[in-house]
């Protein structure tokens, strides 16, 4: 479990892309949603998680707003850029180039 | 057991740079924890367990920290996005001086129509530079929504703009209500001199509260379904 952490970390930029494609998001909700596609075999750490959101806000790929809830929680909401889709059709890419090695190497 | 997550967090944040950004970050970070803490709990967790989980959760929040530090040094994040804001304008005031000064000179053609001895017409100019002040001033005031001028960025001036949304949504009923009375009473002075029954004119003092707050009743209601 820790191995595959640890391969899945490092995509976790393109994991939390491909969530925001399909509509805006807050933290929560992002984390909810990979935990429930996952059933519950995955999950991010908060801080790795907001870490990767203000990483991706720096490079362009996202953009954040203050939500209005009627109720008293007020949500930040991420939103993907243009940037942030050429990015995601980019890592996608990568990604299934190194599957398709990975599987070569590592099957004998 | 919310004010414990929040206190929680007020602790973990001690070390965080002082900066807006982590401000927000720290408001963020702990609607996300108290999120997740109710849903744990919804699942049937103990409170106490659920605290732990939650707690644990957050991972490790030092290279949050050390990002912080870096948008300090030269690495800014980009803002929230706003919609642009309107600056108060000279089109403004000029509007607003050019309704007080119609108000002001509406008497004049009054007096003047009077010593050439046509009442009637003096008493027309004045109501139709009366309604033509108090469209300009309505008018002013649907284009302009009362709002304030926020410095982007911060959490505060999210949550004034937030508020100035619902408070447009009423901006159609405080223009009325502005309109409104001057309206009335234009409208008194207007059938008094016409008929010339000022025994019975007055009514419409009587009648001017029950339509203003039928009027208000209605607008209110087309705001509740518009939402």
């Amino acid at each position: 479990m820790s191995i595959a952490s640890d391969v899945i970390r490092g995509h976790t930029d393109a994991i939390i892309l491909a969530q925001l494609i399909q509509g805006d998001s807050y933290g929560y909700k992002i984390n909810r949603a990979i935990q429930e596609k996952t059933e519950g075999q995955y999950e991010l750490k908060e801080a790795t998680l907001y870490t990767a959101f203000r990483r991706l806000e720096q490079m362009g790929c996202i953009t954040s707003y203050w939500g209005d809830e009627n109720t008293g929680a007020r949500r930040r909401y991420y939103s993907i850029t243009q940037a942030g889709l050429e990015m995601y059709d980019r890592m996608l890419a990568e990604w299934e180039q190194s599957q398709a090695l990975l599987q070569k190497l590592i099957t004998p | 057991m919310e004010y414990k997550i929040r206190a929680y967090m007020d602790q973990l944040f001690e070390t965080a740079p002082r900066t807006q950004r982590a401000y927000e970050m720290k408001i963020e970070l702990t609607q996300n924890l108290i999120d997740k803490y109710y849903a744990l709990v919804g699942e049937g967790k103990e409170p106490e367990d659920a605290y732990n989980l939650t707690v644990m959760s957050l991972g490790d929040v030092r290279e949050l920290f050390v990002q912080l530090e870096d948008d300090e040094e030269g690495n800014p994040v980009p803002q929230p996005v706003y919609y642009p804001q309107e600056q108060p304008n000279q089109k403004r005031a000029m509007i607003r001086v050019l309704a007080v000064m119609l108000y002001i000179l509406s008497v004049t053609p009054v007096i003047l129509m009077e010593q050439l001895g046509l009442d009637g017409i003096g008493v027309v100019g004045m109501f139709a530079m009366i309604a033509a002040a108090t469209g300009l001033l309505v008018y002013d005031r649907i284009t302009h929504p009362k709002t304030d001028q926020p410095v982007p960025g911060t959490v505060v001036e999210d949550f004034r703009q937030w508020q100035g949304k619902k408070a447009r949504k009423k901006h159609w009923v405080a223009a009325f209500n502005g309109a409104f009375w001057p309206l009335v009473l234009a409208f008194y002075f207007l059938i008094s001199f016409a008929t010339g029954k000022w025994y019975i004119t007055w009514v419409v003092f009587l009648i001017a509260p029950a339509v203003d707050v039928i009027v208000n009743t209605l607008l209110k209601a087309m705001m509740d379904q518009q939402k």
